[in-house]
């Protein structure tokens, strides 16, 4: 092997840098923190929450609730996936079905929980059609909805892609081998798909145990681990040393799914040829599946709904007629256009310093050839970065970055995002980077480009799709983001949903709708034009 | 001239070619022949530096380039899959190499590349809008006008259709007069070896098997192993194309 291109090893240098000092370190102090019992080290803390009943039923509380949401979502996200795959439902509804389900995905979690509030709640929106209060909404229930509502997208992403990797050619050569439906239901459809679908739950239950947005809104007095822990830092009396233990006890679970994850992994089938199948008739699986499934992203519309409407009208749920006075009001007390103003700030420049990061770790890993170990490394930063739910990274800046100058300032929440979203964007550009013809380099240098000339004039240029997804993927969950940025944002440094949740306080829900529209269509918009731009690049090619 | 004196490589403790030594004369065709894993692509790899021999070393005019790197040989490749940039057009991607480097090559000799090539008419298509002979006489002018002082051909016809294959043989051979160009082929299939190349390098378990010109291998076969695994071949195909043709043939 020839040595290590200098300007691959200037990035891998920067790359590893960033991590050791942003995650890396923050998660030592913290883990310190939690040993740490002001007469030296020991288990004292650890003895002390796990004695305090409040913490112990908050965590029995959580792991229940994601347990069930958890089966619920995966159950409806396979439903959901075979609908879209394994039917004959019209195509229009199927992607109906794939758009309506993704389309909580471009809303902060908080707001989740007061559209339910506002939809299910006593004077809620869905109630007073149905005449009656169906289910009593703050605490478990509502949780559990929320939590459904939160994980089924990601449930479904991860399902339906699997999907796409199965040989739908088994499914008719079981039915000519003479299989009755589940016997061919179980070797051609679950059988294949049993990794993803395990990899949905996992997935879902480590979403909802980490999760803030929902139980910070509908929790009501039903207490689970991550609003324990917002209480134990930013509550009356700041505990750092209980606090520091909660996260890592809050680590472990979201640390064991992921190992489980990875596991799952092999479970995964890789037809090699895939083939398109026409699939055999059946009108009654048909119609049952449509209208469950079209239910199911109805049921989720209907939902959200009500965010539309109540800043519309002049009082809810009581004199329902239209107006544009809460809207404007809020839109020109210049407090909301400040926060709103500060959350683009922070997701235009996460989106564009994390494609970067995520970009260089990947190009390190896949284009060079860099050692085995230096390879392995960026894996294993992107793997730790998986693991860490957002609430630990935040609370261990908070504790790492307390006297430096970083704190309270737009820095330190953008890289808190770079690193909090650095997974998915790392892997999107591993794996297109990594099927780019190996061959390019070493053409590049034999007609004289020093590598990162090759990079820049072929590598680049043949990713830039790939790349548009990264940004568009930072930008969006920076956008709704709580749940790291909640430790970390001042009064000057706001962002919209931090916002959300000051102004739960003073009950003003439809300035928080009104906040909600507004990320909803930044997103929206943002996607549309990274659409547009996708489709031109992919059409020059 | 080239000359490779006992070159030998081994990957994790396997040996993958053992004192391979020969001369190849300027201006000839050599054709590297030989089953997959027989260390064919490991040789063309060590020649045009991007793998670096274990022992042994690399004359070229007189000049001992053993250590010298892939860059500075001067040496150029035609990958079989071509590894043509699909961001840019063919004319752009075959004007690649004049960005580092504009003065190695003039406009009319860059225009004489495009014109024996045929590729004037193509020049201004996207690469995913070329035939695969097409795009194998864009990697091919990318490649000279890089001016190398060897060419190298990874399986330069594997991936083409069989009618191209025999005019891009010609064209290949042709080229090679033109440009008075010292050309090594990889290649795994014997017809094409022996009707494309003066010389034919046979590699067996990382050695050579035998070296010699097409007449010399079809008349003179050096061993059992060119016997039974190219000779044979050869046989079998001459006879079924007989027998398609009748025996007036024969």
């Amino acid at each position: 092997m020839r040595n290590m291109r200098p300007e691959a090893a200037v990035i891998f240098a920067a790359t590893a840098l960033f991590f050791l000092y942003f995650l890396f370190n923050p998660l030592a102090v913290l883990l310190m923190n939690s040993f740490n019992t002001g007469f030296g080290v020991g288990l004292a803390n650890y003895i002390s929450v796990l004695n305090n009943s409040d913490i112990t039923l908050a965590l029995s509380n959580s792991l229940g609730i994601s347990l069930a949401s958890a089966l619920i979502s995966t159950f409806m996200a396979f439903m959901l996936a075979y609908s879209v795959n394994c039917t004959r439902i019209a195509e229009p509804i199927k992607s109906a079905i794939r758009t309506g389900v993704l389309l909580p995905m471009l809303l902060p979690t908080i707001t989740y929980g007061f559209a339910i509030i506002y939809s299910f709640g006593k004077q809620g929106f869905i109630t007073r059609l149905l005449g009656r209060e169906i289910i009593e909404i703050y605490g478990f229930n509502g949780l559990l909805m929320g939590y459904v509502i939160y994980t089924l997208p990601s449930a479904f992403l991860l399902i339906n892609s699997a999907f796409g990797y199965m040989d739908k050619k088994f499914i008719i050569i079981s039915k000519l081998m003479g299989d009755g439906f589940l016997r061919s239901f179980f070797n051609t459809v679950i059988r294949p798909l049993i990794g993803a679908i395990g990899g949905a739950f996992v997935m879902s239950f480590v979403l909802s145990f980490t999760d803030f947005g929902i139980p910070a809104s509908v929790g009501g007095s039903y207490s689970v681990i991550a609003t324990y822990l917002y209480q134990a830092m930013l509550g009356a009396i700041p505990d750092f040393n209980s606090g520091s233990v909660i996260a890592v006890l809050m680590l472990i679970p979201a640390a064991f799914g992921v190992l489980l994850l990875n596991y799952l992994e092999r479970f995964n089938f890789h037809y090699d040829k895939l083939s398109n199948t026409e699939l055999p008739g059946n009108s009654f699986r048909d119609i049952a599946l449509g209208s469950a499934s079209m239910l199911v992203v109805l049921g989720i519309m209907a939902v959200f709904l009500v965010m539309f409407i109540t800043p519309f009208v002049k009082s809810f749920p009581y004199d329902m007629s239209f107006t544009t006075e809460f809207f404007t009001a809020t839109l020109s007390s210049g407090g909301i256009l400040y926060v709103f103003g500060n959350s683009l700030i922070v997701s235009i420049f996460s989106a564009v310093f994390g494609t970067i990061v995520a970009y260089g770790a990947a190009l390190v890993n896949t284009r060079t050839n860099a050692d085995k170990s230096l390879r392995l490394s960026t894996d294993v930063f992107s793997m730790i970065t998986n693991t860490v739910p957002g609430m630990v990274l935040g609370l261990s800046y908070l504790v790492f970055f307390n006297g430096s100058s970083l704190k309270g300032t737009f820095a330190i929440i953008i890289i808190c995002n770079i690193i909090h979203f650095f997974t998915t964007p790392y892997l999107m550009a591993k794996n297109s980077l990594s099927k780019l013809n190996p061959a390019w380099e070493i053409t590049g240098e034999l007609m004289g480009d020093k590598w990162i000339n090759t990079i820049a004039r072929v590598i680049v240029p043949n990713s830039a799709s790939t790349m548009l997804d990264m940004v568009s993927y930072f930008f969006i969950n920076s956008m709704i983001t709580i749940s790291a940025i909640i430790f970390l944002v001042t009064a000057r440094t706001a962002v919209v949903t931090s916002k959300i949740k000051e102004l739960q306080h003073f009950a003003n829900f439809n300035e928080v709708f009104v906040l909600s529209i507004l990320i909803f269509f930044t997103n929206i918009s943002f996607r549309i034009i990274s659409g547009y731009f996708n489709k031109k690049l992919s059409s020059n090619q | 001239m080239l000359e490779l004196q006992n070159i030998s490589k081994k990957f994790d403790g396997k040996a993958v070619l053992e004192g391979i030594s020969l001369e190849i004369q300027k201006g000839e065709i050599v054709s590297i022949l030989g089953p997959s894993g027989s260390g064919k692509t490991t040789l063309l790899n060590i020649i045009l530096g991007l793998t670096a021999q274990d022992e042994g070393r690399i004359i070229f005019e007189g000049r001992d380039i053993s250590k010298v790197p892939m860059k500075d040989r001067g040496f150029n490749i035609v990958f079989q899959d071509y590894a043509l940039f699909p961001n840019l057009n063919a004319y752009k991607n075959i004007v690649y190499g004049l960005k580092n480097k504009p003065n190695i090559i003039s406009n009319d000799e860059l225009e004489g590349i495009i014109s024996f090539l045929e590729l004037g008419p193509h020049l201004n298509k996207r690469i995913n809008q070329l035939s695969g002979g097409q795009k194998q006489r864009v990697a091919l002018a990318r490649t000279l006008a890089t001016k190398p002082g060897i060419l190298l051909l990874d399986e330069p016809l594997s991936a083409l259709d069989g009618v191209i294959k025999e005019t891009i043989k010609n064209r290949i051979k042709a080229i090679t007069r033109e440009f008075s160009l010292t050309t090594i082929i990889v290649t795994h299939d014997p017809e094409e070896a022996l009707t494309l190349s003066d010389k034919i390098l046979i590699i067996e378990n990382g050695g050579i098997s035998q070296f010699g010109t097409p007449n010399e291998v079809i008349h003179k076969p050096g061993n059992s192993f060119v016997e039974e695994f190219i000779i044979r071949q050869l046989r079998v195909k001459r006879d079924n194309i007989y027998s398609l043709f009748g025996e007036c043939y024969a």
